[in-house]
């Protein structure tokens, strides 16, 4: 290999901003699925300014009611608005998804670069890796809710605790990858420091790939948490999260069953548009990783 | 192969110390001291210290653990806190179900999602394709309750067609057949679209392999090409793939058993954490955990027989 094909092989040339955005709005289904997302996202958001009722407001004479014009969604069993419950629900819910993710794939991807770096902690650190990796999300939930008692709280460190382990072993994957190309060893030839190398050379040319998983496992973590909040062991009442709204209306399925349904469609939602988009994203930036 | 066997197995072992050291913590959060409780309120200092010391509540931690450790591994797992039975009675009973549960749930699921992923493969870009890649995402989009629940609601429900309280009988008799239907396809509904997308992924890259060319060029029929060549290939990720679906087997019982009354251990846990029964949940905690490890360890085994490079390794 000469030199010039040298320069020009690295093989994997990095998608510009610009391609990346072409591609994926390209790709109709994923386009649309970002743009639920984002609606999803914003409304969360702007709940508070949003929400046509107070979201804890009881009123019993209202109790029961199916969708029309006045509540948009219908009532619960003690009067509450579903659609403004339900604004203020996907907050805790993507809050929910969005913080172990990030702090997950924060602490993971640390660790797993850091590995890949140092090869003197590599063998120890990936054993404990995969000590963690034998304990799956919902167990660590459920012990969680055993020791801490159940509660947000609980679900949160639950969901963090199990984001790490599989990001820490995406990203250490990535970063070996990364580190046996010769540009890194260049760096070093060069008196760089191991903080630059690490950040600039190793962690940024990870981060793609991290991102991508990250991006599919957002939605893994929120169906993980919403049924933990389904099945009691989250946000405890009256506090609105999806999971438990619709285990609040479950005593009145063969009732009123839009009580159930309406919380299970937007977790529905949001976990679809993510994984599309998290797909697509993959398509894009790393298609050889195979969630 | 059988050091190979040998080694996960020693793997195993730090991790099944963590289990137990879990178990372990579960006990210590109880929020009643049980010498008060045996004591009673007039006790005096001295009686309380004697108890103490005879529970062996007064040496440190790590001693107690040794001894929980040895108490578990005779399999005492203590009482539970509400029935005052044996926790590892409790366990007992709530082992057939779940098995039963998860078992019936990968009979259709694992068959279902290899078919629908096959032909999405061979029909690449059809609308065969694309129907299954939708019904896919959508299966792994969707929230495990969310599925039951309208099962219960239309099928069980509206439609009468299938009893969904409970568990009717062993699933070696007729009720407990029928019975164990809608929870079966709950279950098996988180399953199948990994299964099927994943056995898409690896088909189509066997299709284009070689010595496929040469099985057609030979000209075998295109339906054993297919059995024999490419699905065979294809299944060893789908293993790999199934192990990881373990945890979102898990997952979906824990949750499929609370939804249907369905006396299983995922039940037996979440009751037990609700209701603070820290004894039981400990060992409700702990089976599953075990399960979860057990389940691993034989797709591992199951792994180096599909795939003589691993076996040779």
């Amino acid at each position: 290999m000469n030199a010039v094909q040298a320069i020009a092989t690295p093989a994997a040339t990095p998608p510009t901003r610009a391609t990346i955005w072409r591609r994926l709005l390209a790709d109709r289904a994923a386009a649309v699925a970002a743009l639920l997302l984002s609606v999803l996202i914003v409304a969360a958001i702007l709940a508070p300014l949003i929400a046509p009722y107070d979201p804890y407001a009881i009123n019993l004479g209202k109790a029961i009611r199916t969708p029309d014009g006045e509540n948009w969604l219908g009532t619960d069993a003690t009067g509450r608005d579903i659609f403004s419950r339900v604004l203020y629900g996907m907050r805790l819910t993507l809050l929910m998804g969005v913080m172990s993710v990030l702090v997950g794939g924060l602490l993971g991807a640390a660790i797993g670069v850091l590995a890949a770096f140092y090869k003197r902690i590599d063998g120890v650190v990936m054993r404990v890796i995969d000590m963690l990796l034998a304990f799956p999300a919902i167990l660590i939930g459920l012990a969680a809710a055993a020791i801490f008692g159940p509660g947000l709280g609980a679900v949160i460190f639950a969901l963090i605790f199990a984001t790490v382990p599989d990001v820490a072993r995406i990203a250490r994957g990535a970063a070996v990858g990364v580190a046996s190309q010769e540009f890194l060893e260049a760096g070093r030839a060069i008196g760089l420091s191991d903080r630059v190398l690490l950040w600039r050379y190793l962690a940024l040319n990870c981060a793609s790939t991290i991102f991508v998983f990250l991006t599919l496992r957002f939605g893994q973590v929120i169906l993980i948490g919403s049924a933990l909040g389904f099945l009691g062991l989250g946000a405890q009442p009256p506090t609105a999260e999806l999971g438990m709204m619709a285990a609040d209306g479950r005593g009145l399925l063969f009732l009123a069953p839009h009580i159930v349904t309406i919380p299970c469609v937007f977790i529905f939602l949001i976990v679809l548009a993510a994984n599309v988009v998290g797909d697509a994203l993959r398509d894009v930036l790393d298609p050889r990783l195979v969630a | 192969m059988a050091t190979y066997v040998l080694q996960r197995l020693l793997i195993s072992i730090p991790v099944l110390l963590g289990v137990l050291l879990i178990g372990f913590l579960l006990l210590q959060v109880v929020p009643s001291d049980p010498v008060e409780l045996l004591a009673g309120p007039e006790a005096t200092q001295e009686v309380r210290d004697s108890i103490r010391k005879d529970l062996g509540l007064d040496r440190p931690l790590y001693v107690q653990f040794g001894s929980y450790l040895v108490r578990v591994l005779q399999g005492d797992l203590g009482r539970s806190l509400i029935s005052n039975r044996s926790v590892a009675e409790e366990l007992w009973l709530a082992i057939p179900p779940t098995v039963e549960l998860t078992f019936m749930a990968m009979l259709w699921a694992i068959p279902g999602g290899l078919a629908l992923g096959t032909w999405a493969a061979i029909r690449r870009g059809q609308w065969v394709d694309r129907l299954v890649m939708a019904l896919s995402v959508t299966g792994i989009s969707v929230p495990v309750f969310f599925l039951g629940l309208m099962l219960i609601r239309y099928v069980g429900f509206e439609w009468q067609a299938l009893p969904f309280v409970g568990r009717p009988g062993p699933l070696y008799t007729w009720e407990g057949l029928v019975g164990i239907i809608l929870p079966a396809i709950t279950l098996g509904g988180v399953l199948v679209g990994p299964i099927a997308r994943m056995t898409r992924t690896t088909t189509l890259e066997v299709l284009r392999a070689d010595y496929v060319r040469t099985a057609r060029a030979k000209g075998v029929r295109e339906g054993r090409v297919v059995l024999a060549h490419v699905l065979r290939t294809a299944l060893i990720p789908i293993v790999t793939l199934i192990g990881l679906q373990a945890a979102f087997l898990l997952g979906g019982a824990v949750v499929t058993e609370t939804l249907f009354a369905w006396p299983g251990l995922g039940q037996l846990a979440v009751g037990a954490i609700l209701s603070r029964d820290f004894p039981l949940a400990q060992g409700a905690i702990m089976i599953l955990a075990l399960a979860f490890i057990l389940i691993n360890l034989s797709v591992d085994v199951l792994y180096t027989r599909l795939d003589p490079r691993v076996r040779r390794r």
